[in-house]
């Protein structure tokens, strides 16, 4: 007798073969798309155009057709800029720390999670620039060298730092996501009949930057791969970090908070786990990636959300602490406002949805359940949307000087520019999913277990 | 013939035929190194200008070449001919004028550019919001601009000879000119004169809102119709039952002389107390406010008149004004009622306390009332009764104002000429088978009287922007006169020994007139009993803003919150909330925050009025309704019509009833919240506190720091700025002595080209005023009394959102703080908003990319966003979209366009202008000079600017006053605006 350790479940379910992968894989970009995808693809470009007309509408009437007002003067916009970027941190995280701590689960998710990260930066960058008064004159904001004298942008203001702590963040994850592309595309470039499809074939050529699969080429990617995982780490942190400071740093009771950066952080990572399970829930099941994507993997995310939804809630009520701990009126009321004035009903939903529902996870039956999971994932996400709105509206809409005091309500240009970003998110997630690789199927097949677990099975039938 | 004749190109030709050729087959005479250069590969290849070069030289001149042949903008402006001597471009002029419509009377300076006037200010009385205002309506493109017979324009001269011709048509019936309270001498004159020359001619004055009770109690006391001055400053103890003196009471300003008799640093301060039934601006800043319904007014100054004689008990409720009236050495008591046996009672009471001697003359009378209302009620039946033959009206409404205007349309159908003298093609004169355009004021000559010996000039500002006429010129040409009435009026001054030429620039000038002048006498005092009346009751006001109306087309005015409800563009029933209750009426906030309030329908013995819109007014006498005149104009242009319903038929009535109907009324309140929750925005103390104590009320929280507790100007991670050097501009704003009054609002708006939003903007708390004057209410629930009865804070908190039902109001204007250490400053990406090195905070507009994070962060909300493109656009069609209404804006500050920010930048346009003249003259600036268009609208100078380096200043010493603060001083922001505590003067604070 000797003794056997368990062997850990493996990370891909099927009893794949390199090859299975590589056509699995390849199969959503070389086949033709299924009526689900052109049902949700066509809803997704009726909801982007409906979107781009807001918000063509907006600059060419004004800021007016929002709801806003003297004293409320952000309210979706932001709300919907701070949320679409937290989504796009699971995606960082999955890539580059994960990937820094050696979790192999991640391969199967990463593509897609970098992907949604891409794509919510992209929708998150529309607002801060369609939230100005003056839209056209956007390029303000960077530090061109000009001749009108001194001229220069103001270093002092959070909205600066956000321009650069976005662009490096979009610069690097666009890099990051690339770098891993290479050898997918290269696998897709190599399937392609040229006779066939040359422009395919021309096109992958050139995506694949001619990599031929040699030693050299893998060192230097495995390299790369980590050098970029390196820089895309603190980033994870700084991006909501600064995006915080747009808040904490100001003087309004219930934005000039320290505890901002860490929980915008983790609030960024809980709301972007439960898009990445919104989303890879839905493509597993239209592509077939179910042995890829597996229990293990969303049981695994789950217990992130659990995770970061009890810190966020902990930030929560840390926040209530020390609004009655400091003794300053105004922030006693911003907190009093918040649970109990007019928007109490904006409160709840949120700590029903991102403090209470996460707790739900603890249960092992829900959080290796596909369904209750998608569920618990929209909850995260709109109680995520929620909490933005608390954070902007609630404190805005009831400051300092009560003669100021007012409310908000969304107009239909605000809706639509929202559904509008959806819609827009969709329709480049789903071209994505029909052209790029969406699990790193290079990256997957060094975690496929051919040999020693394939041998034990067949020990075992015996 | 072959012609053989040559012309020589020149001499040389002639001369040397050689030389001519060799210089005319050379396009250069001179040599050319171009062979040279380009023989020589080395010096080719060694020089600079390569292909690129050329390419690039090339480029630029065809760019150039192309950019030189676009056509640039045709910008349509031209110069004078021939300079008019006191014009100067970019210089103003001042001109003294009056202002006067028959009702708002101000003794103004106008300013001009370029010879079009385009701001108010005081000269030698105060102005008013609506004279303040009276600047844009004088470019209201909606005003009557050509004389019109029956509905088609006519030339003047044939207007003149026919009304000539059916003036001396009249044989036996009358010949009728109704007009507002002339105060004229000259017009007056002038009518004597068409009088004269017409038989059975009648003149009429009556007033829109009427004050003949007052004025004929005085008639009958004293022999004179007239209303007394009243010194508010010299009365200890001020005693108002309904009468609104710091709002439109009289027409007259008397917030002056309120204030100067209640400065707390003479150690002494008038008790004021207001008997009222609506929430009135004089209630609002009264010591003592007693709530009344109209019914009991005249048994409670009865009883306060038996009381002081010694034939009455004091009713409970009037216990304090009877011991302060007894304990003072100088009173006043005034009232509003419309029975003239309660203003006799008042006189005798004036008389019994000897204020007639003190505090009220009677011998200084004014003249801006002389309205007979029983007049007009008598024409109005002599012209159904067919005994008219020919009205003239001038500048009066009664189709709308009149209590009942279908009685006085179906007279004037029985008139056979009707001749209306107007501004507006209004409710009258759309009437009139003439329509004579009048002149505004600012573009006619006159004088005026409005009190004993004072006299002032009206001029005109501008030419006549319409084919008009000035009523004293119809008077002259239909009296058969030289129409030349600045001829007229000059001879009749200089005739009496005036010196013309100095009058006219200084706007005023005085002349004895002689009065007969009476002593008291005692009458007949009626007795009014105590009576119940148990069913509701109404009491009529007019709005600080729109007045009786008569401006009703001016987009400022409707879009001034009024003082008391902060709503804009309404009237509407005000109620008190448990009358409310009972009725089951209710104020409600929407999903954006705006107010929805229920409607009613009013009737009142033969008066009908369905779904008018209902407030919830704090301080509404229970039992009781106040509704304000001015509204539901149906011709005053497109501004004023259709806005808010029309009171005037409830004039004389006491008694309404109302029920809920269906609907709810939009409402468009630039103020929802009416509490200070708690705060201390507005610091207060009373004056035997301040007495022993000049900084009682001022608390300063102290900060603990390493150094020790510390207020926190004194603590800083900041550096500070240069305060030293140059100038440091600061603004004080006094509570005690701003009464609310709205002024500087107006003023303001006309001087930084504020734009009108509209209701529909203002509903969405979208106002772009850069100051506003808030008003908060108190509640029963304060702090303290949460602590006494161990009442949690949510619940604390929740009522304390209610306001009292007898509430003690204060106002606050609040405009930028201009704050040193400004939270708007450092979040700007793009550095919009700067700060001055005078202590301003700065706003660019061009710079403005309007990312709104700046009015976000500002503690006092102050930032005012362009959400829409305000001017030249139809959809804001109040004046900034047409060429006459533009006329208005003020050359020196920028239009706004949409997408940026905007704020009070301290009037910074006047600051440079000040600071230029200064540097010319070589000299420093004046103290007194220094002027931003708020402090010097003040008439109450509770608003005062200046440079707090001039340790000299006013507002030097203010700063470092006791009773000095910051706005939530915590902040630390150092606002260059900071308040002075407001100081009651409560019995038993």
């Amino acid at each position: 007798m000797h003794k056997e350790s368990r062997i850990r479940d493996p990370l891909i379910d099927g009893n794949k073969t390199f090859h299975d992968i590589t056509v699995e894989v390849a199969y959503p970009v070389e086949g033709k798309a299924n009526k689900y995808w052109w049902t949700l693809f066509g809803l997704s470009v009726i909801l982007m155009l409906w979107g781009f007309g807001c918000i063509a509408y907006t600059i060419g009437t004004g800021i007016g057709v929002w709801g806003l007002n003297k004293t409320i003067n952000w309210a979706w916009d932001i709300t919907n800029f701070v949320w679409w970027i937290g989504i796009g941190h699971a995606g960082t995280l999955i890539s580059a720390v994960l990937l820094l701590f050696r979790q192999k689960w991640r391969m199967a998710i990463n593509r897609s999670a970098e992907a949604m990260t891409i794509f919510g930066v992209i929708q998150a960058g529309l607002f801060p620039l369609i939230h100005m008064g003056r839209p056209w004159l956007a390029y303000w904001v960077f530090p061109i060298p000009n001749q009108y004298g001194s001229l220069w942008v103001n270093f002092n203001s959070p909205l600066l730092w956000d321009v650069f702590a976005i662009s490096t963040y979009l610069t690097v994850s666009t890099v990051f996501w690339y770098i891993g592309l290479i050898p997918d595309f290269a696998m897709i470039r190599d399937r392609v009949n040229e006779k066939i499809n040359p422009l395919k074939k021309k096109l992958y050529s050139l995506l694949s930057f001619g990599w031929s699969g040699r030693a050299k080429h893998w060192q230097r990617f495995e390299e790369v791969s980590l050098v970029l995982a390196g820089l895309a780490t603190p980033l994870v942190f700084s991006v909501h970090s600064i995006v915080s400071m747009d808040f904490a740093t100001s003087v309004i009771p219930g934005w000039h908070t320290t505890i901002f950066p860490p929980y915008f952080v983790l609030g960024a990572l809980f709301s972007g786990f439960a898009m990445v399970e919104t989303l890879l829930i839905i493509v597993r099941k239209v592509v077939n990636m179910e042995a890829y994507i597996t229990i293990k993997h969303i049981e695994y995310m789950n217990v992130i959300i659990l995770f970061t939804g009890s810190m966020v809630g902990i930030a929560y009520i840390t926040e209530l602490f020390m609004a009655w701990y400091s003794g300053v009126e105004f922030e006693q009321y911003a907190f009093l406002n918040r649970a109990t004035g007019p928007y109490w009903w904006a409160y709840a939903s949120m700590m029903t949805c991102n403090v209470v529902i996460p707790q739900l996870y603890w249960i092992y039956k829900i959080r290796t359940n596909i369904i209750a999971t998608f569920v618990l994932s929209i909850f995260v996400n709109i109680g995520m949307w929620f909490e933005r709105f608390v954070i902007i509206v609630t404190s805005l809409h009831r400051d300092f000087l009560p003669s100021s005091w007012t409310m908000f309500s969304p107009t239909f240009v605000d809706i639509g520019i929202f559904l509008g970003t959806i819609g827009f998110f969709f329709v480049l997630f789903l071209m994505y999913a029909r052209t790029f690789p969406v699990v790193a199927q290079a990256e997957m097949k060094t975690i496929l277990k051919s040999s020693g677990s394939e041998f034990k099975k067949i020990d075992n039938e015996q | 013939m072959s012609n053989k004749k040559t012309y020589w190109k020149g001499v040389a030709q002639l001369e040397n035929k050689e030389f001519a050729n060799e210089i005319a087959s050379n396009e250069f005479s001179e040599h050319l190194p171009v062979n040279d250069f380009l023989k020589e590969k080395k010096t080719l290849e060694e020089s600079s200008t390569s292909r690129r070069d050329f390419l690039k030289f090339m480029g630029f001149t065809t760019a150039a070449a192309t950019l030189a042949a676009c056509e640039t903008p045709v910008v349509k402006s031209v110069p004078y001919l021939i300079k008019p001597d006191e014009i100067i471009p970019g210089v103003p002029n001042f001109y003294a004028t009056t202002i006067y419509d028959g009702r708002d009377y101000a003794s103004v300076l106008v300013k001009t550019r370029e010879g079009r006037p385009i701001k108010i200010e005081a000269n030698q009385s105060s102005t008013s919001a609506r004279s303040q205002a009276t600047i844009l309506s004088f470019y209201d493109s909606n005003r009557a601009k050509e004389p019109m017979f029956g509905g088609k324009s006519i030339s003047w001269s044939k207007l003149d000879k026919q009304i000539k011709q059916k003036l001396s048509q009249v044989k036996d019936k009358k010949i009728v000119l109704l007009t507002a309270s002339i105060i004229s001498e000259t017009t007056l004159d002038l009518i004597k004169k068409l009088s004269s020359k017409y038989s059975n001619f009648e003149h009429i004055m009556y007033d829109s809102v009427a004050y003949d009770a007052l004025l004929d109690a005085n008639l009958e006391s004293f022999g004179l119709r007239v209303a007394p001055k009243y010194h508010f400053d010299k009365s200890d103890v001020i005693v108002s039952f309904g009468a609104d003196f710091l709002g439109n009471w009289l027409s007259q300003d008397y917030s002056k002389d309120y204030v100067n008799g209640r400065n707390p640093k003479n150690g002494k301060m008038s008790r004021h107390f207001q008997i009222e039934t609506n929430m009135s601006l004089s209630g609002a800043n009264a010591d003592k406010r007693i709530q009344i319904k109209p019914s009991e007014q005249a048994y409670l100054i009865s009883n306060l008149y038996r009381a002081l004689i010694g034939t009455d008990q004091i009713d409970e409720r009037l216990k304090g004004v009877y011991q302060n009236l007894k304990k003072s050495k100088s009173s006043i008591v005034v009232t509003d009622s419309s029975n003239k046996d309660v203003q006799l009672i008042v006189n005798a009471i004036n008389h019994r306390l000897g204020n007639y001697k003190k505090t009220i003359s009677i011998d200084n009378p004014c003249f801006l009332k002389k309205g007979k209302t029983d007049d007009l009620k008598l024409l109005v039946n002599e012209m159904n009764s067919g005994n008219v033959q020919v009205l003239i009206t001038n500048g009066v409404n009664p189709v709308y104002n009149y209590e009942n205007s279908k009685k006085f349309v179906s007279g004037l159908n029985q008139v056979e000429t009707f001749i209306s003298c107007s501004l507006y093609n209004d409710e009258t004169s759309s009437l009139a088978d003439y329509l004579c355009p009048l002149h505004h004021n600012l573009e006619s000559w006159g004088d005026a009287n409005p009190s004993l010996n004072t006299y002032t000039l009206m001029q005109p500002t501008i030419a006549p922007l319409f084919d008009t006429r000035q009523f004293e010129t119809n008077l002259l040409s239909w009296s058969g006169e030289n129409n030349d009435f600045h001829k007229y009026l000059k001879s009749y001054w200089i005739n009496k020994g005036i010196n013309w030429n100095k009058a006219l620039h200084d706007g005023y000038f005085k002349f004895n007139q002689s009065i007969r002048t009476a002593n008291y006498r005692k009458s007949n005092l009626r007795n009014f009993e105590k009576v119940e009346v148990n069913r509701l009751e109404l009491c009529l006001y007019e709005k600080i803003g729109l007045g009786d109306g008569s401006l009703a087309n001016n987009p400022w005015l409707h879009e001034l919150p009024d003082p008391i409800t902060r709503t804009t563009w309404d009237n509407y029933v005000a109620i008190s909330a448990s009358t409310a209750r009972e009725y089951g009426l209710m104020n409600k906030t929407v999903a954006n925050g705006a107010l929805n309030g229920s409607l009613v329908n009013l009737k009142a013995d033969d008066v009908e009025l369905k779904n008018l819109p209902v407030i919830i007014q704090p301080g509404q006498a229970k039992g009781t309704i106040g509704i304000a005149l001015g509204y539901g104009r149906k011709k005053s242009g497109k501004v004023g019509d259709n806005v808010g319903f029309n009171a005037f038929p409830l004039i004389s009535k006491k008694y309404v009833d109302i029920e809920l109907a269906e609907g709810e009324h939009e409402f468009a309140c630039i103020q929802l919240h009416h509490t200070m929750m708690g705060r201390d925005m507005v610091k207060e103390t009373n004056l035997d506190k301040y007495i022993k104590n000049p900084s009682s009320g001022n608390y300063r929280e102290k900060y603990y720091t390493y150094k020790g507790k510390l207020p926190s100007d004194q603590v800083s991670l900041y550096e500070e700025h240069d305060l030293e050097t140059g100038h440091f501009w600061n603004l004080s704003i006094d509570l005690t002595s701003c009464t609310g009054c709205a002024e500087c609002v107006i003023a303001c708006q006309a001087e930084n080209n504020i734009p009108v939003v509209g209701k529909e903007e203002m509903r969405k708390s979208r106002d772009m005023h850069w100051m506003r004057i808030d008003r908060y209410y108190s509640s029963e629930m304060t702090k303290q009394s949460a602590k006494k009865q161990d009442i949690s804070s949510i619940k604390m908190y929740a009522q304390m959102e209610e306001p009292s039902e007898d509430p003690e109001v204060v106002f606050q204007p609040v405009m930028c703080q201009h704050c040193n250490h400004a939270p708007c400053e450092n979040v700007c990406p793009v550095a919009a908003t700067t700060h001055s090195n005078e202590g301003l905070n700065q706003m660019t507009y061009n710079r403005c990319i309007g990312t709104r994070y700046c009015a976000n962060n500002c503690p006092y909300k102050v930032r005012r966003f362009n959400w829409f493109l305000y001017s030249e656009n139809d959809k804001f069609d109040y004046h900034m979209n047409d060429d006459l209404g533009k006329m208005v804006l003020n050359p020196d500050v920028v239009v706004r366009s949409r997408g940026v920010i905007e704020k009070c930048s301290m009037c910074i346009q006047k600051i440079q202008a000040l600071k230029l003249e200064a540097k010319k003259k070589g000299e420093t600036i004046k103290d007194e000079d220094a002027q931003t268009v708020c402090s010097s609208a003040c008439s109450t100078n509770s608003i005062v600017f200046g440079d707090v380096t001039n340790k000299e200043s006013e507002v030097y010493k203010l700063r470092n006053d006791d009773r000095a603060y910051d706005l939530l001083d915590h902040l630390n922001v150092r606002p260059s605006v900071f308040y002075q505590t407001k100081v009651r003067n409560k019995q038993n604070a």
